[in-house]
């Protein structure tokens, strides 16, 4: 199979593309010639090439959009809003923890090990890995950091949302649909007008002076 | 204590007592040759930063800090300077060359010789700290301001960074060449020093200065856009927080809807193994040869619960077979009484039993067989049939002659 097919397959399997996934694919997609001659092969399945906003993650969408089609995107809608706060909790959490106050994006490096010992020295991050895991996400019912960790990070991983480049180490990257994520949160502040940048700046300034 | 740096700092005092006649004589004449010492000596030296070559075939120097050290500690004023001010310091160069200018124009050649090294050591020194200034920012950069936690700090270092370069930037810009030359005038030392020496530090500071201000920009954008994330985060758990029932609308349900959230549903499913697929069969083997275990998940068979067995009923399963042997009996008699040979097919055809022929046939040989050896001599009976085409050793029977003997 050419790279042509092997990336039509990909994308027909519902994956997001982008550069930490599969390099090579999300390489031949960054060529608007390739981009051309994928397209037609989409559109003959009502489907069609869509990236996010800085053109950096692909995945495929509807072309036309039927009633068939939207009963599909409203239920993927609701499980996207659904699991946002898991999503969003699960984000901050690793970013205080690694204590580099960077958050985490496509092609950050997470290390369980080290995380796991910074989580299980501080209480506080334990008790917010714990309230993380119940989520109907994730789905721990581990009463132990280790167990809590482990099944957060398989069912992103599962999801997409992670990558294991190494089975025997216990390293993870995260994909671009991490950053699709981010644009999902800022499109729903920029059209809600829920200005959260704002309300979080205003807090923080508070906090500060307290 | 960090114990390398501990070693490695008596190991820097260490050389500067071992080698402190080479280095009081740099400090004292300014500048030491090549040839006043062994070349390991220097080595180490330039090695430690004790030393240092300000163009490429001149004499070797001593480093600012180390100069700076010993001004402080001897309380010689003699060649203290203010280091960044490069006002000032431009001055105290202008003034030095005219006073060896003076110097020269009288003929006192001896005085002009001191005025000459200590406006080298100004124009050396002002160099050096203006590299220094250089190599501090990149350090800091290059480490993108590690040493301090938050992304908030981290860009307020940033910002001071900038500033620091465009402090460094207008400060470079008050060396003005056409004086400086005209200062100069034809005179060989004077030129090399405020015009060659100067100009080329000045090129590669400006260069490097905005190879700085670039990546300080890009840096001041990756943070700003760090901060800008995590603020998303933050903002959208507190308002989670203050709005429980905060639930976004279904913007798959506009008649526009973003492309965001058109994501396709896939289409392929993994593909299953074709196993009549002659050219895989290789391939196949080899996968099922890397199988180490085989998990498969075994149904539990439904244990049935222990309940008694009536034994008085096994009678009632026993075979009838009374009529076929009855069958047999009367074709043994048949052919007792007529006395000529007749196949156990044909028998069962003429006499049209309703009984299965291979189940016949077994009965009339077994019929046969349980005769005891007396009656047996009565009877000759032989098989017909054939050997099995593909195993030896198997007789295939199609039919049985009984006949009288």
């Amino acid at each position: 199979m050419n790279q042509q097919g092997r990336v039509l397959t990909q994308l027909l399997k519902g994956q997001f593309i982008c550069q930490v996934s599969d390099e090579d694919s999300w390489r031949y997609l960054k060529s608007s010639a390739n981009r051309d001659a994928l397209e037609p092969h989409l559109n003959l399945l009502n489907r069609t090439l869509t990236t996010t906003a800085d053109g950096d993650v692909f995945f495929v969408g509807y072309a036309g959009l039927g009633d068939e089609e939207r009963k599909v995107l409203g239920q993927q809608f609701q499980e996207v809003s659904s699991s946002l706060r898991p999503f969003v909790d699960w984000l901050l959490l690793v970013q205080q923890a690694q204590g580099n106050d960077v958050p985490v994006t496509m092609g950050t490096p997470i290390r369980l090990t080290e995380l796991q010992t910074i989580i299980e020295d501080t209480p506080a991050f334990a008790e917010q890995l714990e309230k993380i895991s119940r989520y109907r996400l994730f789905g721990s019912t581990s009463t132990q950091v280790d167990g809590q960790l482990k099944q957060v990070f398989k069912r992103l991983t599962d999801v997409g949302y992670l990558l294991k480049p190494n089975p025997e180490k216990q390293i993870f990257i995260a994909t671009g649909k991490i950053d699709y994520l981010y644009e999902v949160l800022r499109f729903i502040d920029e059209t809600e007008s829920l200005s959260l940048a704002e309300q979080a700046q205003m807090s923080s300034e508070q906090g500060s002076l307290l | 204590m960090n114990q390398n740096l501990f070693q490695s700092g008596v190991k820097l005092l260490n050389a500067l007592s071992r080698h402190s006649e080479v280095i009081m004589r740099a400090y004292l004449v300014g500048s030491v040759g090549a040839s006043d010492m062994s070349p390991k000596v220097l080595e180490q030296l330039l090695q430690l930063g004790v030393l240092w070559r300000p163009e490429q075939d001149g004499d070797y120097r001593l480093k600012s800090a180390v100069r700076n050290l010993l001004e402080g500690s001897l309380q010689d004023e003699r060649n203290r300077q203010i280091d960044t001010n490069m006002a000032s310091a431009l001055a105290a160069i202008k003034t030095l060359a005219q006073h060896y200018k003076e110097a020269l124009h009288y003929g006192r050649f001896a005085e002009s010789q001191g005025h000459l090294s200590d406006l080298r050591e100004h124009v050396y020194a002002l160099t050096e700290s203006l590299a220094n200034h250089v190599r501090l920012l990149f350090s800091r950069i290059n480490n993108e301001f590690g040493y301090v936690a938050s992304v908030d700090a981290k860009i307020r270092e940033n910002q001071l960074a900038q500033s620091q370069v465009t402090d460094l930037l207008n400060q470079i810009e008050m060396i003005q060449f056409d004086e400086m030359s005209e200062l100069a005038g034809n005179n060989r030392d004077l030129r090399h020093l405020l015009v060659v020496a100067l100009q080329q530090s000045f090129t590669r500071v400006t260069k490097e200065l905005s190879a700085v201000q670039a990546r300080l920009l890009e840096l001041l954008g990756r943070f700003r856009e760090f901060r800008g994330k995590t603020r998303l985060l933050k903002g959208f758990v507190l308002h989670s927080d203050q709005h429980p029932d905060f639930v976004p609308k279904d913007y798959t349900a506009f008649s526009q809807v973003p492309m965001l959230f058109n994501q396709a549903e896939p289409l392929l499913r993994a593909a299953a193994v074709d196993s009549n697929n002659v050219e895989q069969e290789a391939e196949l083997q080899h996968l099922v040869g890397q199988i180490r275990t085989i998990n498969r998940h075994r149904k539990q068979e439904q244990q049935s619960a222990a309940k008694t067995i009536n034994v008085d009923a096994i009678a009632a399963i026993e075979m009838d077979d009374s009529q076929l042997r009855e069958a047999v009996e009367q074709y043994f008699c048949y052919v007792i009484d007529s006395g000529e040979n007749i196949t156990a097919l044909q028998y069962l055809q003429w006499q049209a039993l309703n009984f299965d022929t291979e189940a016949w046939l077994y009965q009339v040989i077994g019929g046969y067989q349980s005769l005891d050896t007396e009656e047996q001599r009565f009877f000759a009976i032989e098989a017909t049939g054939e050997p099995h085409p593909l195993y030896s050793g198997n007789y295939l029977i199609h039919d049985v002659v009984l006949g009288v003997r």
